[in-house]
């Protein structure tokens, strides 16, 4: 799914409520490694309203017990439960080649060889056999799912917002 | 409990049959399977299946370290949709 319609903010993590009754919030992180949302921080609302600084105490049940810039008691931490937290684009670290943030993928058009448009990425999906981009067909239907191989995927150009696919045969209905 | 060696590993014989097929034909394909139970085999190697998962085939790119697992194990028939946060895909 879209992260957000504001495609410089990237959603990674959520405020789970209040933990324990000395303004510590209990944090849920969507990160790869889930302690890097500490990196990230400060971190914003949806709306880029407030702002906080993270300090994570030690990691908990379902996630860490943090302190929240601002956040000094149980009230205040139990008013933003449910509020996601959000970090700009640009402070995610830059990546090696052939090496992309599904958050980066998400949204790009998908053309093939030819320069026929195919459809739309909404996913990055991973089962244990390689990354696949799961692809939403431009005259709707049931999604694909695509292998992200050099093979099946040669160019990615985030700048112009496309991939350039070569596909297997069969993989997209009505293609040959 | 284990299964006996002296019966080798299990595969659906037409699983057989559409990898042979594939790896005789230089076509670049998804050969469509709905044998989840089957293990992969050495030949499988390179070869990218499409595993049914009860609603579509996902495809499955056989490397070396799949070997002796079963297809199944690479198409989840339940699908999280997690969030994108910072994770990564590798394009191998």
């Amino acid at each position: 799914m879209p992260e957000n319609d504001n495609s410089e903010l990237i959603c990674v993590g959520v405020i789970a409520g209040a933990f324990g009754v000395r303004g510590e919030v209990r944090l849920k992180s969507f990160c790869a490694q889930p302690e890097d949302i500490e990196t990230y921080s400060p971190l914003t609302t949806e709306n880029g309203n407030q702002s906080f600084t993270v300090t994570i105490n030690r990691p908990i049940n379902t996630g860490f017990a943090a302190i929240l810039s601002g956040v000094k008691t149980k009230e205040d931490a139990d008013a933003l439960r449910g509020t996601r937290l959000f970090a700009p684009r640009d402070r995610l670290p830059s990546l090696p080649d052939d090496e992309f943030y599904h958050a980066d993928l998400i949204g790009l058009t998908v053309i093939d060889t030819g320069g026929e448009t195919l459809g739309k990425v909404i996913m990055v999906q991973n089962h244990g056999a390689g990354d696949l981009l799961e692809i939403k067909p431009e005259n709707g239907g049931e999604t694909v799912l695509l292998p992200f191989t050099l093979a099946n995927v040669p160019t990615v150009d985030l700048g112009a917002g496309r991939i350039v696919a070569d596909p297997p045969e069969g993989l997209f209905q009505g293609k040959p | 409990m284990s299964r006996s060696v002296w019966k080798g590993p299990f595969v659906d014989a037409y699983v057989l049959k559409k990898a042979e097929a594939a790896r005789e034909g230089s076509r670049h394909e998804v050969i469509k399977i709905w044998s989840r139970r089957s293990t992969i085999l050495p030949q499988f190697v390179g070869l990218t299946f499409g595993v049914y998962n009860g609603k579509k085939h996902v495809p499955v790119n056989v490397t070396e370290d799949m070997i002796g697992q079963k297809f199944g194990e690479y198409s989840p028939t339940r699908t999280y949709y997690g969030h994108a946060a910072d994770k990564k895909a590798k394009r191998k």
